[in-house]
């Protein structure tokens, strides 16, 4: 059946009517020189359009997903023990619990310190091992602070005294505020 | 120079390898110059429009599902943390979010466009019927996308709509246990409806827009309705540029959208809130619509039987109507035409129906319980343990983990860590907090869980709510809460004004015969019962 300007239905048409002018290498419709330009032209916008919208999904997507990896963690000044408790060069290994937001959730850390009276001030260890990160522990009869996985040893300032440990137990920040021992974790 | 031209030489040879290897070229060639009839215009482009849609919703759905959790207990805390704590978060969801209104907007306009130019007849029948199972799976999409948040608004859309599941004669309780996974929509019910959202769907939509695309490539595409013979246009650059224009449009106003009205998160889900009104999405409100004229037994008809008659015209219209004739006016072409009219109209005066019927927003107000809730965590001593370090979280970013009975027993008696496991001959100590002063504080965390917190200028309604909260909320209701003995306050400025308000509290036998209601006049300072009916007199 034909429509009334005389024209079969496009669906109705063989495909060489559909798709005339095709053969060999030449199906690839040739545009007439002076079309190069143009279609130059339209390329470049189609390229930078989709690179556009490309670039502003992948923002947002993307800075959604590395966002966490930049986040540092905020410290609070908690109060860890009495400064009466504390007896001159002798480590007190003293657990915080320090809350800590984990993505959705909140987590409970529990951090052991080391808290060590020198003179009027307070020195604060964390208790994990610099060497790979086990929980070490005071020995009271050696006087020495010792790490069960490898051997590492550290004396109550800290410093390494044998053993494997690359460097010192890593020092918090501390101060003293009414008798109180403040630690910042 | 010399370095960049021994790039770019470089990487054609690199180029030539691969596609001597691949035959890519080939390929592309194939994909990107199929030449497309005479005189193919904007109309077709609403396909690449759904195309650009899905892709986005894929992209950006990925991105969500690297921090939504789809457990009861977190779900709605890890939707707030990415409107909250993640930075850009709360774009992703807002594109996530508008994307479905766009895409539904977007695969029916693409339906349209193809059944005006009548591109669904021969050969074209699969085509259209590979695209009409698209749109029902984007619609699938968008149900199950509606509950993984688990607010107020997911929980209570959802039982509505398992229920409608439900409504279909006998089969009907089964669907609905299958699609709660149980008797009861809870944690299994979000595990399966989230599977299907980011597998089960996903899946399905990419198979069928493979073989979507295969199809249309296969048979060419239909073309304007008055056919020029000739050689057409080739489809990349010529008609891609109009593509790219357009989905360039709805791209700009998809991310307009999302980052001026952010998505919305309600309350958390609260099963026991009899007085929340559920509302669809707008592109489910014709069918919600609907069922307010089929009540009782009928209610199939609006949730089977009209529905099930408009998809199976759909899936059926290629084999109907099968005549030459493209043109949607002409021939028995115009029958088919009237039938889609017809139908649209309804959809949209259902819609629009849908939308009038909008119930006085009561949820928008905050009410008073709240405001004496901030007040009385604040003053009881929940500090004692819920601060920065102390024992438990802190009060500004409590979870609300434990149900209702729960918390309010806490509230009773904070030391109990195990509400309901004191043997009943043990007296339990007197309470921190009165029922209602816990319902209160109650009232405030969700209302502060749910990212809104409560702002009071008026000192007069800090008064009015602390009061409410402890002693009229036992028999009136203010903004949907309390209790029912005693009239509804919530419009009392409209029936009387600020000095009889002020007489009835004081005593409410000066103004009326009979009432049940005690005098207030002795127990409430002058001051406090003047702010009460200044605020009551203002509410209108």
């Amino acid at each position: 059946m034909t429509l009334e300007d005389g024209h079969l239905p496009y669906n109705r048409l063989k495909v060489t009517e559909r798709f005339p002018a095709r053969a060999g290498e030449a199906a690839l419709p040739r545009e007439q020189p002076c079309m190069e330009g143009r279609r130059r032209f339209f390329v470049r916008i189609i390229q930078s359009v989709h690179a556009l919208m490309g670039a502003t999904l992948a923002f947002v997507v993307g800075g959604a997903v590395v966002a966490p990896s930049f986040t540092r963690r905020q410290s609070t000044w908690l109060t860890a023990s009495d400064v009466g408790s504390l007896e001159e060069g002798v480590p007190k290994a003293v657990t915080l619990r320090v809350a800590r937001a984990d993505g959705a959730t909140e987590v409970i850390d529990r951090r052991t310190v080391y808290l060590v009276k020198d003179g009027a001030s307070v020195r604060a260890l964390d208790s994990t091992c610099t060497h790979l990160g086990c929980r070490t522990r005071y020995n009271a009869d050696s006087k020495r602070i010792e790490c069960p996985c490898h051997g590492g040893m550290y004396d109550a300032t800290g410093k390494v005294i044998g053993g494997p440990p690359p460097s010192p137990l890593q020092t918090l920040h501390a101060r003293i505020e009414d008798d109180r021992v403040l630690v910042e974790v | 120079m010399k370095l960049i031209s021994r790039l770019t030489d470089g990487a054609s040879q690199a180029a030539d390898w691969l596609d001597s290897r691949t035959g890519y070229r080939w390929l592309l060639e194939k994909v990107l110059y199929e030449p497309l009839p005479r005189g193919t215009g904007w109309f077709f482009t609403t396909g690449s429009v759904v195309s650009l849609l899905i892709g986005c919703q894929f992209v950006t759905g990925i991105g969500l599902s690297m921090y939504y959790v789809p457990s009861p207990s977190l779900a709605y805390d890890s939707v707030r943390f990415i409107m909250t704590g993640l930075p850009l978060g709360w774009l992703l969801r807002g594109l996530h979010f508008w994307g479905a209104s766009f895409l539904v907007v977007a695969a029916v306009v693409h339906m349209l466009r193809v059944f005006f130019f009548a591109s669904y007849k021969a050969p074209r029948e699969v085509t259209w019927l590979s695209g009409l199972v698209m749109l029902l799976v984007i619609l699938g999409f968008a149900l199950s996308g509606y509950l993984l948040p688990w607010d107020q608004k997911a929980y209570w859309a959802t039982t509505v709509s398992i229920n409608i599941a439900r409504s279909t004669p006998v089969v009907g309780e089964y669907v609905a246990d299958v699609m709660r996974g149980g008797p009861n929509l809870g944690a299994l019910t979000l595990g399966r409806w989230f599977a299907a959202h980011v597998f089960l769907l996903p899946i399905t939509l990419i198979t069928f827009i493979a073989a979507h695309i295969a199809l249309m490539r296969k048979h060419g595409i239909s073309g304007p309705l008055k056919t020029t013979p000739g050689p057409g246009a080739a489809f990349f650059p010529w008609h891609v540029i109009k593509d790219t224009f357009m989905m360039a449009a709805v791209f700009a106003s998809l991310f307009a959208v999302a980052a001026m009205l952010p998505a919305h998160l309600d309350e958390i889900a609260n099963p026991s809130d009899a007085s929340y009104i559920p509302r669809p999405e707008w592109y489910f409100l014709s069918l919600f619509q609907l069922l307010k004229y089929f009540p009782g037994p009928l209610e199939p008809v609006a949730t089977m039987v009209v529905p099930g008659v408009a998809i199976g015209f759909l899936f059926l219209l290629p084999f109907l109507d099968r005549s030459g004739e493209r043109h949607p006016f002409r021939g028995s072409r115009k029958w088919f035409t009237a039938a889609f009219a017809v139908m649209g109209l309804g959809v949209i005066a259902l819609t629009s129906l849908g939308l009038k019927d909008h119930p006085a927003s009561s949820s928008d107000e905050a009410g008073l319980l709240p405001i004496a809730g901030q007040q009385l965590a604040e003053s009881t001593g929940c500090q004692r343990c819920h601060v920065s370090g102390g024992s438990s979280s802190p009060l500004a970013s409590i979870r609300l983990t434990k149900d209702d009975e729960w918390v309010l027993s806490h509230l009773a008696d904070p030391v109990a860590i195990a509400p309901g496991a004191r043997p009943d001959n043990e007296p339990a100590p007197k309470p921190m907090l009165s029922r209602f002063q816990a319902q209160a504080v109650l009232a405030f965390l969700r209302r502060q869980y749910a990212g809104e917190p409560v702002f009071v200028v008026n000192p007069d309604v800090q008064t009015a709510a602390n009061i409410y909260a402890s002693v009229c909320v036992a028999c009136h209701k203010l903004d949907g809460q309390g209790g029912t003995v005693g009239p509804n306050l919530t419009h009392v400025g409209n029936r009387r004004d600020y000095e009889s308000i002020r007489a009835i509290i004081e005593d409410p036998l000066s103004q009326y015969d009979e009432s049940q209601m005690p005098p207030f006049g002795d127990k409430l300072p002058r001051e406090q019962i003047e702010a009460m009916a200044r605020y009551l007199a203002a509410r209108k």
